[in-house]
């Protein structure tokens, strides 16, 4: 009964009922919403790091990774599978050699490191081959070109960029593009005697352009004719430097098989992958040995539980986890959690002190009638709780309104996708998507609810003793 | 059967600087079956007697005793249970609620004495009958006329079956035929149910129905009259 008459005093002043729920659902829609996109980055991020770079769980050399020295390599290997395939969860293993070295090309070169894979095995367990930039070749395709066999080597765009493995061609269809943008044809006409000609460098076919248009064309339409222009060099040579077995220096002219693309321009731009068996020979290493055996489970929530067992069954070598390995990622991962609680919390703090204020006037509003309720035996608790139930009605129809509405627009926009193409720079440069997909778990929303019954409860309770305080005469008289 | 014994009551207010005595030492008692009214001018302490007979307010000296608890020694809480089990109150301005509708209304305090569903709506059925409203139960207040709504207030202060009913200028908003009806089914019920009504008011057409009227000035009582054959 007390239930029921509070769900119909709510009702009472549509309005001004609504105009809190309003409120409330728009505070509540907003929070939900914002904490999606931002758990999205990190959603992402991590899926990112897993899937592209590092998968769940790595065992090294103990002192690979300190050193960086080649020979610090995993003698029993198969005893670490073993341990792996033995443990709950491990669904894929593969092994890596890694080297630390130098690219080169004829026009740059940079600080490098080498990963030598299971090229097949790796197509299962990353998803970097899936990253190729269209254009740009294949994830380790035919070895040849002609009749010559060559070393391919899959590297990142930002490395291609660094390298300048890239190369500007007037074809006909860049042509037709730069029409289409409204360039005019006189202005490509021009362009014609440069057609399909081959530049490797941004200086020299600047220099090309420029020859052929006059001073105002080229201010006008010169940048839209290089971007058009533009493209990566597939086949590109490059050299690799390394040290080998026997510390001496060494190294091979690989053939870039593809160039992939990623939001992590650390993984683009320092990673670059080449077929294991060259990179044994190269170096020396004995069949059967790796610097880093890695391991995929059938979840991330396993990664902890997974990571003990197996520190536990080897204790000579070095076991990490994704968040052991990126601890800047596990922290802002725990800490979402922290900023959802101050976040909620904030706006529903804001809330409450609409609720209580309508709550307030409702109680003021209904003096009399509250007096004669405690006349005719309606004791304190029952009072209290219907003005509770009231304000906890109000928030929580608001509230599931403001849900309701986040989780289909976390829906539309998780399939849309929001762009913050403005800011992907900066972010790319970090590590993460310019292009978030908001997501959010269930029990995101059961926390939330539960935050605004408090909400609720926390807001009635000012009004509700001001509705105890009431004096039945006094209420019934009119008076306060 | 003395369901009322009011000994020797005064209760003074402390109105800022001055000291208003409200009942100067009253004595009074009111039988089972009673129909008797309050009378007097305004300010002579009639709501005043009736609130502290409905236990809604302490006497500052004397002692009341209703239905057998002595109303002084009970703790507030043990109050409200008091007026809940014992008091039915029957206010000027109906003080019904706005959101429920009359059946609603007249089982508002069965529902809060926690009586059985079947049991409760067969008392809702019988007082709505009783005050010729059967045809009304899905009625809320806003729907009713003020004769309606005083009659809904009669009903839901007799449900319970209380000691006695308590009503507080009960036809100072009512029109002519609205307070007749009322009167005529108050009287109906008091014969019929043996219920003991007291009446504070200011209007003849009540105190001519009354079998007792009781008048009081300046919280003392002058005349305690009771009259055979009113009509």
């Amino acid at each position: 009964m007390i239930t029921e008459i509070a769900w119909k005093n709510i009702w009472r002043n549509k309005t001004r009922s609504l105009t809190v729920i309003a409120s409330v659902a728009v505070g509540v829609f907003a929070g939900v919403f914002a904490m999606a996109a931002i758990n999205s980055s990190v959603v992402q991020r991590i899926d990112a790091a897993v899937n592209e770079e590092l998968s769940h769980i790595q065992v090294n050399n103990k002192d690979f990774r300190s050193s960086g020295d080649i020979r610090n390599i995993i003698r029993d290997y198969d005893k670490i599978t073993s341990v792996l395939k033995a443990t709950p969860g491990i669904t894929d293993i593969t092994g890596r050699v890694i080297l630390r070295g130098v690219a080169s090309t004829a026009a740059k070169s940079t600080g490098v490191e080498i990963n030598g894979i299971d090229v097949e095995k790796e197509k299962e367990m990353f998803t970097l081959s899936g990253k190729i930039i269209p254009g740009t070749g294949s994830y380790f395709g035919p070895e040849t070109r002609g009749n010559t066999v060559f070393k391919p080597v899959f590297i990142g765009e930002k490395l291609a960029k660094d390298l300048n493995i890239i190369r500007y061609i007037i074809t006909a269809d860049v042509i037709k593009q730069l029409e289409e943008k409204g360039v005019p044809s006189g202005v490509t006409a021009k362009l014609l005697p440069i057609k399909d000609q081959r530049y490797t460098s941004d200086k020299k076919f600047k220099s090309a352009v420029e020859d052929l248009l006059t001073p105002k064309e080229i201010k006008k339409y010169a940048l839209s004719v290089r971007e058009a222009a533009w493209s990566y060099r597939e086949g590109s040579r490059i050299i690799l430097s390394f040290l080998d077995m026997n510390n001496v220096q060494t190294g091979a002219a690989f053939r870039v098989c593809g160039i992939f693309r990623t939001n992590n321009d650390i993984l683009e731009g320092t990673s670059l992958f080449v077929p294991i068996d060259d990179l044994r020979k190269l170096t020396g290493m004995p069949e059967g040995t790796y610097h880093r055996a890695i391991a995929r489970l059938e979840n991330n929530d396993m990664t902890d539980e997974a990571t003990r067992e197996i520190r536990s069954n080897l204790p000579d070598y070095e076991v990490l986890n994704w968040k052991e390995i990126v601890p800047d990622l596990a922290m802002i991962s725990d800490m979402i959690q922290q900023i959802y609680g101050i976040f909620m919390g904030l706006i529903l703090a804001a809330l409450a002190f609409g609720i209580a204020n309508t709550m307030l006037m409702a109680v003021l509003e209904r003096t009399r009638e509250i007096g004669m309720l405690a006349a005719i035996g309606m004791n304190r608790r029952k009072i209290f709780s219907m003005i509770m139930l009231e304000s906890i009605f109000l928030s929580l129809v608001g509230g599931v309104a403001g849900m309701a509405v986040g989780e289909v627009v976390i829906a539309v926009t998780a399939r849309t996708g929001i762009n913050l193409v403005k800011y992907s720079e900066g972010m790319e440069a970090i590590g993460y998507s310019a292009h978030l997909y908001p997501t959010i778990e269930t029990q995101f929303f059961v926390t939330t609810a539960v935050l605004i019954i408090i909400t609720g409860i926390l807001a009635s309770i000012y009004p509700a003793r001001k509705a105890l305080k009431l004096n039945p005469v006094e209420a019934l008289r009119g008076e306060k | 059967m003395k369901v009322v014994e009011i000994n020797d009551v005064y209760k003074t207010y402390h109105d800022t600087e001055v000291e208003v005595k409200a009942i100067n030492g009253i004595t009074l008692s009111f039988e089972k079956g009673d129909f008797a009214v309050v009378v007097g001018p305004s300010g002579s302490g009639k709501t005043t007697l009736l609130n502290l007979i409905g236990g809604l307010d302490q006497p500052t000296g004397g002692e009341i005793i209703v239905a057998g608890h002595r109303l002084s020694e009970l703790r507030p809480s043990e109050l409200i249970d008091f007026r809940m089990e014992h008091v039915g109150f029957v206010f000027q301005s109906y003080n019904l609620i706005p959101v429920l509708t009359a059946e609603e209304n007249v089982g508002f305090i069965m529902n809060l004495q926690k009586w059985p569903k079947e049991k409760r709506k067969a008392r809702t059925d019988e007082l709505l009958l009783s005050v010729g409203l059967a045809d009304r139960h899905k009625s809320r207040p806003s729907q009713l006329s003020g004769g309606q709504q005083q009659r809904i207030a009669v009903a839901r202060a007799l449900a319970p079956r209380p000691e006695f009913i308590l009503a507080d200028e009960p036809t100072a908003n009512l029109d002519s035929k609205s307070a007749d009806t009322l009167l005529d089914i108050m009287e109906k019920l008091n014969r019929e149910e043996e219920m003991t009504f007291i009446f504070s008011t200011h209007d003849i057409r009540v105190m001519k129905r009354a079998r007792r009227v009781i008048t009081i000035e300046d919280g003392r009582i002058v005349s305690d009259e009771r009259i055979n054959g009113a009509s």
